[in-house]
């Protein structure tokens, strides 16, 4: 069992949810076992929320490719989508939403109707702690899918093999694992579908006609449900979704033994996520102190992080959809089907320069470019909800240690002190003087700039 | 192909390149690093100063046949009967091949003898997933191999041999983007920098700080590591890119597309005299699995178009001859049509080099339809990294045993350029590289090249057809080989140096002694 120290929780919700608050901290470290914090908090089931607006049940229609609709929608639920997170609490059924939407990854571009991936999205929510090989099955007849892997459409004679592919290559067993044949043969099992508007309906007419078909060495006739069946059977299976998992919570590069824990875990649950999370969130390994401060922060970890850091209730969203887009990151539009890769592929020149813009923005109220970001930071009242607030020595202290997972080099902590202090010495610091406001300002900024403050 | 740093050494590479004191932008001195001599870095890797290589990536796999299309083979419209492209709406090349309708402007310059199509270019046993394909083209390895390392991150680690140690004043790859591609990074780091504007790159940059501490060794400290060398290299760079695109022009009136931006800012970095010898541009969309046509269509007019308009401003300021433009994509697309109208993911496919110094025209067969693989996919004819080889040596201006080093191969060249050798590959088993210097006084430094394992001679003739001096004889694997010889005992005068094998086959190059 990990030692239960602030620490270690601090660890823990940097990983599993986005970010904390000192405010989070403490109500977290009120559960007393990691057992207890991850049963009654961080797995917790909750209701599904309501939707971002009434267009998410209407029909899709051409009209709103081009009077504008589709746009707004899609930045409508995307400010929706952050603002679950910002508001997610203790409970990480959002970052593994968006593991989901990774994992799954369907590009906004090719999948053209919100309704659609609104609707993809509420999948991933209601699966997040859920069955992982029936999400694989309900993701195949999923409409955003079936536009986007181009499993619309597909007829069994002439089959289009891209949903094929990618269902074994990246959502379940990884390259290397099945044939050129296999994939052939499976796009047979996945044509017949079509979407209208809110559903995809199956055409039987429309199927493979063979008696038998062979995937992997079993010749039957397969349908969506024995073909997954069959795919989870293989062994490769768990152990390539545990490693997906290892890398985004864990270390992006995998260690296989832990992995095959995982992968047994997993087996033995059928593919449910709740006990294989709980096990990796209650496991040494998780903590181990090589482990703490090794990932990069995500462009959605860096930006609702910060918000949640620095207190802002009611961050700008307009500004975080701008700056995601900016960073990489823009939601409903991972890269390519593989999605985001993550790590070290989230920094540039150009992208580690604009972090630094987006943590400014948050402390100037404006954004790289002029433009006015909301909810501007208020740094007096900021540094009043700490007790050190009027100890320049602690408080540098107290906000490193909250808001940093690497350990400061000496030199880095008197750089920050040096910044707040700003000329005057630590005996005459205190929030109430004259330009402290400014003061604070600044060590914030310069904080947030540091390379350390990228990996949590 | 793996160089293996230790802890140790990154750390003080870490230390070094961040400097010492903390900065501010505003204090940054170019003192801050030692820089590597030009001259010393030329000579290194035998780089013409000057030469640039501009790459457009075509994301999601270009579909070859509807590029350059067999518009006179019956098996084209057998296989493709809806998104086949008639001959009387395509664009005649030569030898039943015909250019996509949307790529006028491509034509153009073909006419001017200013690109050379290369056909059916892949590699054996091709992977048709876009990952794992993207990373071969960017690493130059074959199917079966895993590397790490991008080509050009070699070829540059061969150009800047003290990176990251020191780094040179210029950036030593450029990326119009966001996220750095494989293709520059390698084990001692990465060469890209990577932005989309050079101003909104300066002003970003501004507030950031480089330190000299160490990173501490763990597995965090590895990715501290990573984004201090990341941090400081955008410190230095984001000033003389700002610098020379200010000081660069723009002679011609580009189209609105962002891969024209991309060139457009590439020229400008050029014309203000940025050294920089690789960019990389990209352009995505060409993943045709359904309704394919039109989409297809308009990308190649987009790249036409963006390629038309940065050759005439290159040729504008003069400085058409020192850039070459390649295009590349992760695999060409199956030979049938699929069922939604579309292109599923194949293999080989063609490759367009562009520029004032290219020979031009078509090279390589047309591509057979008839004799396609087992799942329906075209047979490639050249190896990618043939072309790719003889783009560093011909354009690039690096020998032969430091492009071998490059691709852990020696590949045969391709006609591309004017000063590629004439043959097609297919007939050439040996290539007598060089011999410097030229007139030799005594020692003379020979390179060349053995394609297939054979006994070979190599030696020193007069212009009677006698031989003077013998250099070597015996067998030899493939690969690039160098010897020094000394000369300084033959008179002065003409001779040959020849370079022959059992086969037959046999190539000469002129020497001067004094």
């Amino acid at each position: 069992m990990p030692v239960w120290n602030s620490t270690h929780m601090s660890h823990l919700l940097s990983r599993s949810i986005f970010g904390f608050s000192k405010s989070d901290l403490t109500m977290a470290l009120g559960y007393g076992t990691f057992v207890d914090f991850v049963d009654k908090s961080l797995l917790k089931d909750e209701p599904l929320p309501a939707a971002p607006n009434n267009w998410v049940n209407t029909m899709p229609a051409q009209v709103q490719q081009t009077d504008g609709s589709t746009g707004r929608w899609y930045t409508e639920m995307t400010a929706w989508w952050y603002a679950r997170m910002v508001n997610e609490g203790l409970n990480m059924r959002e970052k593994m939403v968006l593991f989901l939407h990774n994992h799954f990854s369907n590009e906004r571009d090719k999948v053209s109707y919100p309704q659609n991936m609104y609707a993809q999205n509420q999948l991933f929510r209601k699966y997040a702690f859920g069955n992982f090989k029936q999400l694989v099955k309900d993701v195949s007849k999923d409409p955003a899918m079936l536009i986007y892997l181009d499993g619309n459409n597909s007829r069994g004679a002439a089959p289009n093999e891209n949903y094929a592919r990618e269902v074994m290559e990246l959502f379940t067993m990884g390259i290397g694992n099945y044939t050129e044949t296999d994939i052939k043969q499976a796009a047979k099992v996945f044509s017949g579908w079509q979407v209208s508007g809110l559903t995809a309906t199956f055409v039987p007419a429309r199927w493979y006609t063979e008696a038998n078909i062979t995937v992997f060495g079993k010749t039957a006739k397969f349908d969506i449900n024995t073909l997954i069946d069959h795919i989870f059977d293989q062994k490769v299976t768990a152990q390539f979704i545990c490693r997906k998992l290892y890398q985004e919570f864990v270390y992006y590069k995998p260690d296989e033994v832990f992995i095959s824990k995982m992968a047994t875990i997993f087996k033995a649950n059928n593919f449910e996520m709740k006990p294989l999370l709980k096990f990796l969130f209650t496991s040494d390994e998780f903590y181990k102190t090589e482990i703490i401060g090794s990932k990069i922060k995500s462009p959605t970890d860096l930006l609702v992080g910060s918000a949640k850091l620095l207190q802002v209730k009611t961050p700008d969203l307009n500004n975080f959809y701008e700056l995601a887009r900016t960073l990489q990151m823009q939601l409903f539009q991972p890269p390519d089907v593989a999605g985001w890769p993550g790590q070290r592929e989230w920094i540039s020149s150009t992208t580690y320069s604009y972090r630094g813009g987006f943590t400014d923005s948050l402390l100037s109220g404006k954004r790289y470019n002029g433009v006015t970001v909301t909810s501007k930071l208020d740094p007096i009242l900021f540094a009043r909800t700490f007790s050190t607030s009027e100890k320049a020595n602690e408080f540098v202290d107290e906000i490193v240690g909250l808001a940093l997972r690497f350990p400061l080099s000496d030199t880095r902590r008197k750089f920050l002190l040096d910044t707040l202090l700003d000329g005057t010495i630590v005996a005459n610091y205190n929030t109430y003087t004259a330009n402290t406001d400014a003061r604070i300002n600044k060590f914030l900024k310069a904080l947030m700039r540091l390379p350390e403050y990228q990996l949590c | 192909m793996k160089k293996n740093v230790s802890r140790k050494q990154f750390l003080q590479q870490m230390a070094l390149l961040s400097g010492g004191a903390t900065w501010g932008l505003g204090s940054i001195s170019g003192k801050a690093y030692a820089q590597v001599p030009a001259s010393m870095a030329s000579m290194v890797a035998g780089a013409e100063k000057g030469k640039a290589l501009v790459i457009i990536q075509l994301s999601g796999g270009n579909d070859g046949l509807n590029t350059v299309i067999p518009a006179e083979d019956d098996q084209y419209f057998v296989k493709r009967p809806d998104i086949a492209i008639k001959k009387d709406a395509a664009i005649p090349l030569k030898n039943g091949m015909y250019l996509n309708p949307a790529m006028l402007g491509i034509k153009k310059l073909y006419d001017q003898g200013k690109v050379s199509v290369l056909q059916n270019i892949g590699y054996a046993n091709p992977d048709r997933s876009h990952f794992r394909a993207t990373d071969i083209w960017n690493t130059g390895s074959d199917a079966k191999t895993v590397w790490d390392e991008g080509w050009a991150g070699r070829y540059l680690s061969l150009k800047y041999p003290q990176f990251p140690m020191k780094m040179p004043s210029h950036p030593m790859a450029i990326q119009l983007g966001s996220v750095e591609s494989l293709l520059f990074q390698s084990d001692l780091g990465r060469f890209g920098t990577v932005f989309e504007d050079p101003n909104l790159f300066y002003q970003l940059v501004n507030g950031s700080t480089a330190d000299s501490d160490l990173p501490p060794a763990t597995l965090a400290g590895e990715e501290l590591g990573f984004l201090k060398q990341i941090a400081s290299s955008s410190i230095q760079y984001s000033k003389v890119i700002q610098d020379c695109a200010t000081k660069g022009k723009t002679t011609y009136s580009y189209p609105s597309s962002n891969l024209a931006r991309q060139l457009q800012i590439v020229s400008k970095l050029i014309s203000g005299g940025i050294e920089t010898p690789i960019f990389l541009t990209t352009i995505g969309g060409f993943d045709t699995h359904s309704n394919q046509l039109t989409q297809h269509a308009n990308l190649w007019k987009t790249i036409s178009e963006a390629v038309t308009a940065f050759q005439a401003d290159l040729e504008n300021m003069n400085l058409a001859d020192s850039v070459s433009v390649v295009t590349f994509s992760e695999f060409g697309r199956r030979v049938n049509q699929n069922g939604t109208l579309g292109t599923d993911h194949g293999t080989a496919a063609p490759m367009l080099v562009i520029g004032k110094t290219v020979r031009g025209g078509l090279i390589g067969e047309n591509p057979n339809l008839k004799n396609l693989d087992i799942n329906g996919d075209l047979k490639f004819n050249y190896d990618y990294r043939q072309v790719y080889s003889t783009i560093i040596r011909d354009h690039l201006g690096v020998d032969a045993v430091k492009t071998q080093q490059i691709f852990n191969q020696a590949f045969e060249r391709l006609p591309i350029y004017q000063n590629s050798p004439d043959q097609l590959p297919e007939f050439t088993s040996l290539e007598l590289v060089t011999s410097v210097p030229n007139p030799v006084i005594d020692f003379a430094l020979i390179q060349y090249s053995v394609f297939e394992k054979m006994q070979i001679k190599l030696a020193v003739y007069d212009l009677q057809g006698q031989e003077i001096q013998q250099i070597y004889q015996g067998n030899r694997e493939v690969g690039s080989y160098q010897m020094t010889v000394d000369l300084a005992r033959i008179s002065s005068g003409f001779y040959i140096i020849s370079l022959s094998g059992l086969n037959g086959q046999r190539q000469s190059r002129r020497m001067i002694k004094q």
